[in-house]
């Protein structure tokens, strides 16, 4: 105790001589020790920081939303017009909670409706756009697969999550004018194709669709076909997929098998059509190889094997401007 | 050199950059920091207190042209999505299967 007082007190000293020498010969500037916050409230203001419900982006300083807007449309490399990109990230909730602000106010009638516009046609057209698009897109790539597999690849690419996660990494939650905060998904969701529909607006269907497809195709880099799509009965399908072809049905043989009768059996099941080996499976039970084997059958009958060429990312599709005016009739 | 960063090399780098916004601010603060704040929500702040005028636009141009990912060791220097072409190997890739196998003891069906 008195250790600390005398060493508080010849700091002061000490602290007071310096800056008297320093002041008096005027050489640079010498900061007194100012007293530190303590180290309880340090530590309690930190936790109050942490703990502080999340805040817009727009509420926080150093905000100017046209600035921000530029940045963003000179970010994607795209040309927006301002007016309908703006009209874009408004929300019908946001309209909804200023006009009841207002009138809260007290604010005359004629000043409560707001000049602005909802983003809700344009969320349709880049939603339909986009959806149609990509099912050309998967059409060309993988003509085998049915149209159910590529209604299930185009709603995986078109669901929530994952277009929340693509907006959020583009900063368009900070963007949005929405009245919750963090904006829920599903409003993510129609502002990302609100913008896509202000894209198509500005730049015509073949920008958009580059856009598209470089925003949404590399999301399904590394996913299975039986993650995004899912085949109740596999055996059934397959069969189904050979009598189209005309082969004839498959017949499913035990390649290998070990440790039978342990905790844990591996069998391997192929699948045989006309004495030539089409597939083979692994599984746990007989029954689980030979669902498995079917499954690697349709994969490689759907070309959606692991070892596919990549994604051809370089050409622009052709052909799109009439697919597009046909899908908007 | 801070001042003198806002007065001359501000805008121009401003300009050089169309997708960052730039915002100057004076902060009763201890001393001036460049707040870099990326797509993805991480923060960086760097004091630019006794830096130079042309150390501070280096500084920027490395801050804008990074992404927001985090700043640790890269495991591996290389990466691939297609990890196997022919197929990954398991111990009985290569063994040959009781259907096919002639041998002195199996007899082929």
């Amino acid at each position: 105790m008195a250790a600390r007082l005398l060493w508080r007190a010849s700091r002061r000293l000490l602290a007071g001589a310096g800056a008297g020498a320093g002041a008096q010969t005027g050489a640079g500037l010498s900061t007194a020790p100012h007293r530190d916050k303590k180290r309880w409230l340090r530590a309690y203001l930190e936790q109050q920081r942490l703990e502080a419900p999340p805040q817009r982006r727009s509420e926080k300083p150093n905000w100017d939303y046209h600035a921000e807007i530029q940045a963003f449309s000179h970010r994607l490399h795209e040309n927006f017009s301002l007016d309908v990109l703006k009209t874009a990230f408004v929300n019908s909730c946001y309209i909804k909670s200023e006009e009841a602000k207002r009138r809260e106010l007290g604010v005359d009638q004629e000043m409560v409706a707001l000049n602005l516009q909802d983003n809700s046609k344009l969320a349709e057209q880049g939603m339909s756009f986009s959806r149609s698009y990509l099912t050309q897109c998967f059409e060309g790539a993988y003509p085998d697969l049915p149209a159910k597999g590529i209604g299930a690849l185009v709603d995986f690419l078109t669901s929530q999550e994952l277009v929340s996660y693509v907006a959020q990494n583009l900063s368009i939650q900070d963007l949005t004018l929405c009245k919750e905060f963090p904006v829920p998904p599903d409003v993510l969701q129609r502002t990302f194709f609100a913008v896509i529909g202000a894209l198509l607006d500005s730049s015509g269907p073949e920008k958009t669709g580059v856009f598209v497809r470089d925003f949404f195709i590399p999301q399904l880099i590394g996913k299975d076909l039986f993650e995004i799509w899912e085949v109740v009965n596999p055996m059934g399908l397959l069969v189904e997929e050979l009598t189209k072809r005309n082969i004839s049905p498959p017949e499913p043989r035990i390649t290998r098998q070990l440790g039978v009768s342990t905790v844990l059996p591996l069998y391997f099941v192929g699948l045989y059509c006309d004495k030539k080996i089409i597939a083979e499976g692994p599984g746990e039970t007989l029954l689980a190889a030979e669902e498995e084997a079917a499954r690697v059958a349709l994969r490689k009958l759907y070309g959606y094997t692991e070892n596919r060429r990549p994604w051809d990312y370089s050409k622009p599709k052709q052909g799109l401007a009439a697919e597009k005016a046909i899908s908007s009739n | 050199a801070c001042r003198q960063f806002v007065e001359e090399a501000a805008l121009d780098f401003a300009r050089q950059h169309p997708d960052v916004v730039l915002y100057v601010s004076p902060r009763a603060g201890p001393a001036p920091v460049l707040l870099a704040e990326y797509l993805n929500g991480t923060v960086r702040e760097e004091l630019i207190a006794s830096k130079t005028s042309e150390e501070i636009v280096q500084l920027a141009t490395k801050l804008a042209g990074q992404s927001g990912l985090d700043i640790i060791r890269i495991r591996k220097p290389f990466h691939t999505d297609n990890p196997s072409i022919q197929g990954q190997w398991h111990p009985l890739t290569n063994k040959p299967s009781a259907l096919t196998v002639q041998g002195p003891r199996l007899q082929p069906q």
